[in-house]
């Protein structure tokens, strides 16, 4: 059994298209299990923080998180009304299917 | 949702971008086959209040000034299944108090795939948006 999720990467795509990632600071709100924050960070920005209320989800995607982009990429649990980071920190914010 | 967008202007830097993906207020379908080989079954009933105030939400902080809207973009996503039970789970999660079963659907996707050839995929089809906002600054 399995599902696979935009197996034609459409989605990746249209992100691609829409801003240059390239050494930006991203903050990823609703993240679940990492999915679509891998697919990002193959765009090469310079830091992910993503996060998602489930900690189960959580543990998951740090599960999943490859070696290369240990350092690159960190894994909160968090929700998306109570940011807790500094004001005026990244350059690109993206909510995953949060509103 | 207006304090979430609020919260995501408050950590953007001057001049940063606030991206919303998610799936546009439309029905899903479900299909057999993949890519240009997919042919529609039938349409899933969903419900979109939560779309809809979503959308409402986005107005209320360009109204205010907050961010400005600089791109929109739509495309299809789908989601490709091996087996009819991939297909019962993925629709299980959607049998809310609010929502008609998909029972239905279900049936009609086997009745199709009855007169398939083994190996078929199953693939759900739904209209994505993105959405590229710019951080105003004051």
């Amino acid at each position: 059994m399995a599902l696979v999720m935009d197996p034609v990467e459409d989605e990746i795509r249209a992100l691609k298209g829409i801003t240059n990632w390239h050494g930006k600071r991203v903050l990823e709100v609703g993240c679940g299990d990492g999915r679509l924050t891998l697919r990002l960070a193959k765009f090469n920005p310079e830091k992910i923080i993503a996060f998602d209320p489930d900690p189960k989800l959580i543990r998951t995607a740090r599960k999943n998180l490859p070696e290369k982009y240990k350092g690159r990429i960190e894994y909160r649990v968090g929700n998306a009304e109570h940011v807790k980071q500094k004001p005026d920190l990244f350059d690109v914010v993206i909510f995953s299917w949060v509103l | 949702m207006v304090h979430a967008l609020t919260e995501a202007q408050r950590v953007l830097k001057p001049n940063g971008i606030l991206i919303d993906l998610r799936s546009a207020a439309k029905h899903r379908c479900a299909g057999l086959g993949e890519r240009k080989r997919w042919k529609l079954v039938g349409v899933m009933r969903e419900d979109f209040a939560d779309d809809i105030a979503a959308d409402r939400a986005v107005k209320q902080v360009v109204r205010e000034g907050l961010f400005q809207q600089e791109s929109l973009v739509e495309f299809d996503l789908d989601r490709v299944m091996d087996t009819l039970q991939d297909l019962r789970a993925w629709l299980d999660d959607f049998s809310t108090d609010k929502l008609p079963s998909h029972d239905w659907l279900y049936q009609r996707v086997e009745r199709a795939l009855e007169k398939k050839r083994d190996g078929t995929k199953i693939a759900v089809r739904g209209l994505m948006r993105l959405r590229l906002l710019r951080k105003v600054e004051h």
